[in-house]
């Protein structure tokens, strides 16, 4: 019973080896747009966020071509899904840039899988910019050179929250999540920063699910027994609308104060419906009716008008993506990439929420926070926020200390 | 013994693609010299795993842990100390060894599904506190950035390490096979009760080729992380575990070298249909079946069935 | 952290049913994983695909059929929606492969789990949807001071009915006698001059009716998303394994242990609820290598 390989089922090796050198993408043409690769988890629950930041950078993008594109070149980016998974993550980075051969990288809303592609980005020596990844780690103790974030981080929701938190009665609070580390750093965040505003916070007790736990009623029903006046739920995407819809079904949310980051923001709210708990009190950084300004209004419309949607938060990171790339590119002069980070990081353009700098030290885009309570309106089928207050973008964005002792400087 | 292990005929062969394989780096573009090391990891883990299910007829479903094991091992060593890299290399697959006898030892007690489902639930208990344990594995965010000594730092180098690694792995491999543990294995495999009826030790026998399995699977857990300088909890999740399982069977289990046929399946149409479009589970499901209605021994059996009848009919002898 | 606080008994209880209520879905779908294991020999993994499209199914036949009696037609229909899906793949594909290795098996249903997985996506796209429940179904009603989510009451019900029919059908039906004897012992059935195809594709076509039932009841209670298979796939494989291959009381319970130990655990140690259900299978396994109840094999 000997197995023998046999010499010819090694034509099979150089066969496929052949026939990935004839996969291989034709190649460029005569005046090269600029390219740009976004890769990104487009199966499964985060969707909801990712296809409005790809789909806002393309309407931006259009109508940069639209005008001529850029150092007279258009603006193109192709995508790739990396399911979530870390593994796939890196390696379409990977074929992005070695295969694609972009100029600019983009992505991806999976921490872990940001941080390992930052890594990658730093070696590599390419741009990369985080559209939805919210680890304070990414900017902060493993920042450097090459990364940029234009989105929130958990330091920057934990500071708002906790001012907008301070400001109510609340005096005991149960913490909940999802089990995973952007969890537990929106707890530690949020936490940490009201316990300085207000020292007499006392946390009561705590728990946490697992990541993709379908069933939550367990949870809600321990935690109204323990009397809290207040709840912190800390979720990501997979439990998001799942949470706020068993808050409603087992009467939680009508009893006990509930706060979430992005439970007034549409991704959450449009799924549930009329469904959504009222009187939930959320952050978040973009309501496309809020602030009611000509040029939030202008962007709503452009994208309701290409869609057929409004716009969640994705959109206004996809939007200041392609923002903030054509402008960095133009006061370049050049697809260079050194040039290119040396003018983005002093960048900045007019958004829908006002004006948007990034920060030189950190690369970190200074984003306001915007903390409303959930609220019923007969205008729309979806729930919105209401008594909106804005918390300014230099009021939440992480201490340059805190950071420079993280990097152990 | 020599003599009857290494067979002329096929030796030159064997030489010859190694050369091949070796001095492409110049001359391929580097996205391909990339892939084809994620290839030659993923066929060490593969074939680390088949010795158990194909050779020994174990059901190891969780084969992933020691791979994520010793690749967090290593992880864990250059990050949080400042030993020299070679201690790394050497101390991962020794821990996935030694979590594989750990393990080994309460699953030999049972049999097929059994020996499957225990290990599950182990190793996702271990999966569980990778994933929690924030301060010192990175919890779900993972370690990256991890450090090479300078020769490793190019991707040509990492590739030719690589593969250095993969035949030397393989080499033992089959030397392991072709001995005389080897036969008993998989004398075990076949009827375990007669085996234990003539005196042999069935438990010792799976528990040394845990042991090596282990060892090999943790040894490709380095290189993964050679080649991609991250770690994370996705490496210990039971999804690889049956990743790796269906690449044994894709490229035909009871061959030697089937495994690395259905790794290198896995991962080019992953990376290469996944250029084209999202879909490609769904195209990969469809091959799958194609497979199993066409090929049912795997594309390494069919190939033997057409160049080599006799291991054909040995093939099915068996079933 | 985690303070322990003192629970009175109706939180206990409250804990218990709510515990209960999972359970029953996990028992409807793992019924259907283990009366398959038991007489096709086979883990069916594209079990937890058909879970999902079954809760799929219901958020668009809820949609259809608007108004309040939409999810009660959509829970008809839905699990129906799933047979037909089984029943396609089932006739075409699976049945040629009766006659061979399990190995094969076993890869036929992961295959099969692939594509059904893109195929969902391919179908409803890759958002979440939600699906409420119906009216009277809504709101939590008061129990010994401490509410408790009305649809969860109405999924313990709805798993004691399926338990009392399953019981019914392996014991007094025909086909379920039959099924049982084949899992027992096919060739003896073959020789009796029935046609074990049949039974196959009869039992196939049950477990995943039960599987689609599962995903159609689960559906106002979580989101509907992709990814629903795995997570569920794993735990009705463990459940299943410690109540004994292809013995539906043995899935009962498992299940009865999984979702039980889970509520508990959330009370006792949040921190590390997530833990115990496998902390649990691993020492039922430990002293029960066999599973708890019989196994059929």
């Amino acid at each position: 019973m000997k197995q023998i390989i046999t010499r010819r089922s090694f034509v099979l090796i150089p066969l496929v080896l052949a026939v990935l050198l004839i996969l291989h993408p034709a190649a460029a043409m005569a005046e090269p747009p600029i390219k740009v690769g976004i890769i990104d988890t487009y199966t499964g629950p985060p969707t909801t966020y990712t296809y409005d930041v790809r789909d806002a950078f393309k309407v931006a993008i259009d109508e940069i071509n639209a005008k001529g594109g850029v150092l007279g070149r258009k603006i193109a980016f192709t995508t790739r899904d990396d399911k979530f998974k870390v593994d796939i993550c890196l390696s379409m980075a990977k074929e992005l840039v070695m295969n694609e051969k972009v100029d600019i990288l983009m992505g991806t809303i999976n921490s872990a899988a940001t941080l390992a592609i930052s890594e990658y980005c730093k070696t590599e020596k390419i741009p990369f910019l985080v559209t939805f990844s919210k680890s304070d780690k990414i900017t902060g103790e493993k920042g450097h050179r090459y990364v940029f974030s234009i989105t929130e981080n958990t330091v920057m929701i934990g500071k708002a929250a906790a001012v907008g938190l301070s400001k109510r009665p609340f005096l005991k609070y149960w913490i909940t999540g999802d089990d995973y580390e952007y969890g537990h750093a929106l707890a530690d965040g949020v936490w940490g920063n009201l316990k300085k505003i207000k020292p007499q916070v006392e946390l009561i007790g705590q728990s946490w699910w697992k990541l993709g736990e379908p069933d939550l009623t367990p949870y809600l029903t321990a935690i109204s027994a323990a009397k809290p006046d207040a709840v912190i739920f800390a979720t990501g995407a997979a439990s998001m609308v799942n949470a706020m819809k068993v808050a409603k079904a087992t009467g939680f949310a009508e009893k006990i104060p509930m706060f979430i980051h992005t439970a007034t923001e549409l991704s959450t709210l449009a799924p549930l419906g009329p469904e959504a708990p009222e009187k939930v009190m959320g952050t978040s950084n973009y309501h496309f009716y809020y602030p009611d300004t000509p040029k939030n209004k202008a962007f709503a419309k452009a994208f309701r008008d290409a869609y057929g949607r409004y716009p969640k938060v994705g959109a206004l990171y996809g939007y200041l993506a392609a923002q903030f790339i054509a402008k960095a590119l133009e006061k370049a002069g050049k697809m260079d990439r050194e040039k290119f980070i040396d003018a983005l990081e002093k960048m900045k353009i007019d958004s829908p929420v006002g004006e948007v700098a990034i920060r030189s030290y950190d690369h970190q885009a200074m984003l306001p926070m915007f903390m409303g309570v959930t609220k019923k309106v007969p205008k729309y089928s979806f729930l919105i926020a209401s008594d909106i207050v804005t918390i300014p973008a230099k009021d939440v964005m992480p201490s340059i200390e805190d950071i420079k002792k993280a990097r152990g400087k | 013994m020599f003599k009857r292990i290494v067979q002329p005929k096929w030796l030159g062969s064997v030489v010859a693609i190694f050369i091949v394989l070796l001095i492409l780096p110049p001359f391929l573009p580097r996205f391909f010299v990339y892939v084809l090391a994620l290839i030659y990891v993923t066929s060490l883990l593969a074939m680390s795993l088949n010795l158990l299910v194909g050779h020994g007829g174990m059901f190891q479903f969780h084969h992933a842990v020691f791979y994520g094991v010793g690749a967090y091992t290593v992880a864990l060593i250059l990050t949080k100390t400042s030993l020299p890299m070679w201690v790394g290399f050497v101390a991962g697959p020794m821990a996935a060894t030694i979590v594989g006898l750990f393990i080994g030892w309460f699953c030999v007690r049972l049999t097929r599904l059994y020996f499957g489902m225990l290990q599950i639930s182990l190793g996702s208990l271990i999966w569980a506190i990778v994933f929690r344990w924030y301060s010192f594995t990175g919890g779900d965010d993972g370690i990256h950035g991890i450090r090479m000594a300078p020769f490793l730092s190019s991707l040509n180098n990492s590739y030719y390490f690589i593969l250095v690694i993969l035949v030397i792995s393989l080499i033992i491999l089959y030397l392991v096979l072709k001995s005389p543990f080897g036969s008993t294995l998989q004398a075990i495999r076949d009827n375990p009760d007669r085996c234990a009826a003539v005196g042999i030790n069935v438990r010792r026998h799976q528990l040394l080729a845990i042991v090596i399995a282990t060892f090999f699977a943790g040894m490709a857990g380095v290189l993964f992380v050679v080649l991609e300088r991250s770690v994370f909890p996705d490496l210990l999740f039971w999804v690889l575990s049956l990743e790796i399982f269906i690449m044994c069977l894709l490229g035909g289990w009871f061959t030697f070298a089937g495994p690395i046929l259905g790794a290198a399946i896995t991962v080019a149409l992953r990376t290469f249909v996944g250029i084209y479009t999202e879909y490609w589970t769904l195209i990969l499901g469809i091959i799958l079946i194609l497979l199993i209605f066409f090929l049912p021994e795997g594309v390494m059996g069919y190939f033997l069935e057409i160049f080599k009848p006799q291991a054909k009919e040995a093939a099915e002898r068996r079933e | 952290m985690g303070l322990s606080l003192p629970y009175g008994p109706a939180e206990l209880v409250s804990q218990l049913l709510v515990g209960l209520s999972r359970s029953m879905i996990l028992f409807i779908v793992c019924a259907g994983l283990s009366f398959v294991l038991g007489v096709l020999r086979v883990p069916n993994i594209a079990h937890g695909s058909l879970y999902m499209i079954g809760a799929f199914a219901t958020y668009s036949l809820s949609i259809l059929f608007a108004g309040s009696s939409g999810f009660w037609i959509a829970l008809i229909f839905a699990p129906l929606v799933v047979v037909l899906v089984s029943l396609i793949a089932e006739r075409a594909l699976f049945c040629h492969l009766y006659q061979r290795e399990h190995l094969m098996l076993l890869l036929f249903t992961f295959a099969l789990s692939l594509i059904f997985g893109d195929l969902v996506k391919l179908v409803w796209g890759a958002e979440y949807r939600s699906v409420s429940a119906p009216g009277m179904l809504k709101g939590s009603i008061s129990m010994l001071g401490s509410s408790f989510p009305r649809y969860n009451l109405f999924l313990i019900f709805i798993g004691l009915v399926v338990a009392i029919a399953l019981w019914l059908f392996v014991n007094k039906t025909k086909i379920g006698k039959i099924s049982r004897a084949a899992a027992v012992d096919r060739d003896m059935v073959g020789m009796l001059g029935i046609n074990v195809s049949w039974v196959f594709a009869a039992a196939f076509v049950i477990g995943c009716y039960l599987a689609g039932l599962g995903g159609a009841l689960v559906a106002p209670t979580v989101s509907i998303t992709l990814g629903m298979d795995h997570t569920l796939i794993i735990e009705a494989f463990l459940i299943v394994t410690i109540g004994g291959l292809g013995n539906m009381w043995g899935a009962l319970v498992g299940s009865l242990i999984f979702g039980v130990t889970q509520s508990f655990g959330v009370l006792i140690l949040p921190q590390f609820a997530i833990v115990f259900p496998y902390a649990a299978v691993v020492i039922v396994l430990l002293l029960r290598p066999k599973g708890l109840l019989k196994s059929v094999w």
